[in-house]
């Protein structure tokens, strides 16, 4: 009877001494992370208007995304001779500031409210909702502009 | 070997294994009170143990896991906007740096590597599902992890593909891959600290539960092995033996229950003896006391029988003497009978109190028997025969007693059977046989067992021509007291044979037989 309680108490103690033994970090599988990151980009896209005043977008080959900033200080440098036009006001300063809370980019503007007319504030918010979501941003983040003299409303890009 | 002895054998054998396998059972049941126990304890240990290691290695490497894509992910993102496309190799430097110290960067061939990825074994670090997950980078584009081993040490392997996205949110593959290894030492080391810690755990409870499974067997064993002495002694004859149970729980209800059968059986016995000493008691009394104004009776009418009969003798005697006459013969045969049956019943009590007297000698069987038959006048209707004429048949033995065992089986074969009787003479190895056929008509089939029992009558109708009723239960008690036996057949050619085995040797002297 000892003897045949040995032999059932010995293979239990080691099935048991084999389950704690087993715990250690293993050689694991291949498993899913989170989403890729993204933000890669020959250049920044830009928004423009042609004659009949609709928005028109325009890559500009910069060699990489760049930041927001970048992308509305290029746009506010004005379309060049590429055909398309603008309507904001040219502007030598180029300086903006952007941050980005929870569902809104913020930017700042070294532009009082007068000098944009027509399209110019849908320009401004889609090249920079572009940008944003090019480099890995929600696509319903809203851009909110703060020019130097008025704060507008957070506004959706309509053409993205 | 004789059936007693074989009895006798077999009983020791089953004592023995008896106490064999009480022995074990009483180890056995210790044995398996901490087999059992130290089985939970090591189970339920290790099975906490273990769930709770398994449990910390999954949060541990799923945190870190997590952790760490997540970081590849947004380094990355945080440095892509800034790094040219297609990439050039600073760029592709850059996006390295970005993921940390070990980290590989590749696009179309070119690659930037460092730490782990640079070292000899940079091909091991990354498996081939991991490449081809990452290569193919379908839809929307997943970071992948895994866990692999360099060098023996574990290490945590994040791989990810770097999307392109247009303006309206659409993803496509650039053809740049990151990945970054971590190494997950750290966490290795940690889970070894817990299972050490839980196999030191355990290893510390075993002591324990084997203290508490001799605990628990101890409470269970000890009561069961008074209660088991106590039975041994009732066993043995010890009616004042008692377990006195100390609880409430169910071994000492059942060692209540034993007391208290103990103590009934006490009551039964102590009053059953008491019994059987006064029902002896009064039969040795009655028989005492009757034997003195009996022995007076027997003298008076035997002094009236004797005057009427010298008057009947003298010629003077009347009609009336002579009824008298008849009378006092009758008075005298009762009273004789009477002083037998008394005579009877005292030796009874005397066998029955185990007070018998045995005077042992050597006996001489043959002899015996003739001077048996002839003192009492039986010499034409007994016939003796021996198997080897002149030779003696000797045992040792009470002669009286013996005498008065083939008396009463002789004259019982000429009272109830018919002369003449023959007695014949057997000697065995190691017994005597005296055996006494009569010619009567034999005793009928169911009462061949009945025959040794007291005041038996074979036939109602002539109780009065009959003795006490107690000479064959005498006879057997004397047989029994020499360690014989009486036996009764009816012979093949008739008559009753009733046949006395004596043993040549007495084996214990000091053993009287009369416990019948």
């Amino acid at each position: 009877m000892r003897i045949a309680a040995t032999r059932t108490a010995l293979p239990a103690a080691l099935a048991a001494v084999m389950l704690i033994s087993g715990c250690g970090i293993q050689q694991s599988g291949l498993e899913e992370g989170p989403e890729a990151p993204t933000g890669l980009a020959p250049g920044a896209t830009l928004y423009f208007v042609d004659e009949g005043g609709e928005l028109v977008a325009q890559q500009r080959d910069t060699g990489q995304l760049g930041s927001i900033s970048d992308a509305v200080g290029l746009l506010l440098t004005g379309p060049g001779d590429s055909g398309l036009e603008t309507d904001i006001d040219e502007t030598t300063l180029t300086r903006v500031g952007t941050s980005v809370r929870a569902d809104v980019v913020e930017l700042r503007l070294p532009l009082s409210s007068s000098e944009v007319d027509g399209a110019g504030i849908d320009q401004i918010v889609c090249t920079a909702a572009a940008t944003h979501i090019q480099a890995g941003g929600a696509e319903q983040d809203q851009v909110q502009l703060r020019f130097t003299d008025l704060v507008a409303d957070p506004a959706s890009c309509p053409v993205l | 070997m004789s059936e007693p002895e074989m009895s006798r054998h077999e009983t020791a054998w089953r004592r023995g294994l008896r106490r064999v396998l009480g022995a074990l059972m009483m180890g056995g049941l210790r044995a398996r009170f901490v087999v059992v126990f130290v089985l939970v304890a090591v189970l339920g240990a290790s099975a906490a143990a273990w769930a709770s290691t398994q449990q910390a290695a999954r949060s541990l490497a799923g945190f870190s896991q997590q952790q760490h894509g997540q970081n590849l992910v947004d380094q990355v993102s945080s440095a892509a906007p800034a790094v040219g496309y297609p990439p050039s190799e600073e760029d592709l430097e850059q996006l390295r740096d970005s993921a940390g110290d070990n980290a590989l960067a590749v696009y179309e061939g070119a690659s930037s590597s460092s730490g782990v990825f640079a070292g000899s074994q940079a091909l091991g670090v990354t498996s081939a599902e991991m490449r081809e997950a990452v290569g193919q980078a379908a839809g929307e584009g997943r970071a992948y992890t895994e866990q692999v081993v360099v060098d023996g040490a574990p290490w945590l392997v994040v791989g990810t593909p770097v999307m392109v996205t247009d303006p309206a949110g659409g993803r496509a593959a650039s053809g740049v891959e990151v990945y970054a290894a971590q190494d997950l030492s750290g966490v290795e080391e940690e889970l070894a600290g817990l299972t050490r810690s839980s196999v030191t755990t355990s290893a510390l409870v075993l002591p324990v539960a084997v203290v508490l499974a001799l605990l628990a067997a101890h409470t269970v064993l000890a009561p069961v092995r008074k209660l088991s002495t106590t039975a041994r002694k009732l066993a043995d004859g010890d009616l004042e033996a008692r377990t006195e149970p100390r609880g409430v729980d169910e071994l000492a209800a059942l060692a209540r229950t034993v007391d208290e059968m103990a103590e009934s059986l006490q009551d039964s016995m102590v009053s059953m003896a008491r019994m059987q000493e006064d029902a002896k008691r009064f039969a040795a009394d009655v028989s005492h006391e009757l034997r003195t104004p009996l022995t007076t009776l027997t003298a008076a009418v035997e002094i009236l029988g004797d005057t009427l009969q010298l008057r009947e003798e003298t010629g003077q005697e009347t009609a009336d003497e002579s009824d008298a006459r008849e009378s006092a013969r009758l008075a005298i045969t009762e009273t004789r009978r009477l002083v037998q049956m008394v005579e009877d019943i005292m030796e009874i009590a005397r066998f029955d109190s185990r007070t018998a007297p045995m005077h042992r000698e050597n006996t001489d069987l043959a002899s015996l028997m003739s001077s048996c038959i002839r003192v009492r006048g039986w010499s034409d209707d007994v016939e003796v025969l021996t198997q080897d004429a002149g030779q003696p048949y000797s045992v040792v033995a009470d002669r009286r007693r013996l005498d008065v065992v083939v008396a009463n089986l002789i004259g019982n074969g000429l009272k109830h059977g018919g002369a003449p009787v023959r007695v014949k003479l057997f000697s065995h190895a190691d017994h005597m046989a005296v055996e006494v056929t009569d010619s009567g008509p034999g005793v009928p089939p169911e009462q061949l067992g009945k025959l040794f029992g007291r005041f038996y009558k074979a036939d109602a109708s002539r109780a009065r021509s009959a003795g006490s009723g107690l000479g064959l239960a005498i006879a057997l008690e004397n047989a029994e007291l020499h360690g014989g036996d009486i036996t009764v057949e009816n012979a093949p050619e008739g008559g009753a044979r009733f046949t006395l085995w004596l043993p040549k040797q007495h084996e214990d002297p000091t053993c009287t037989g009369g416990a019948a």
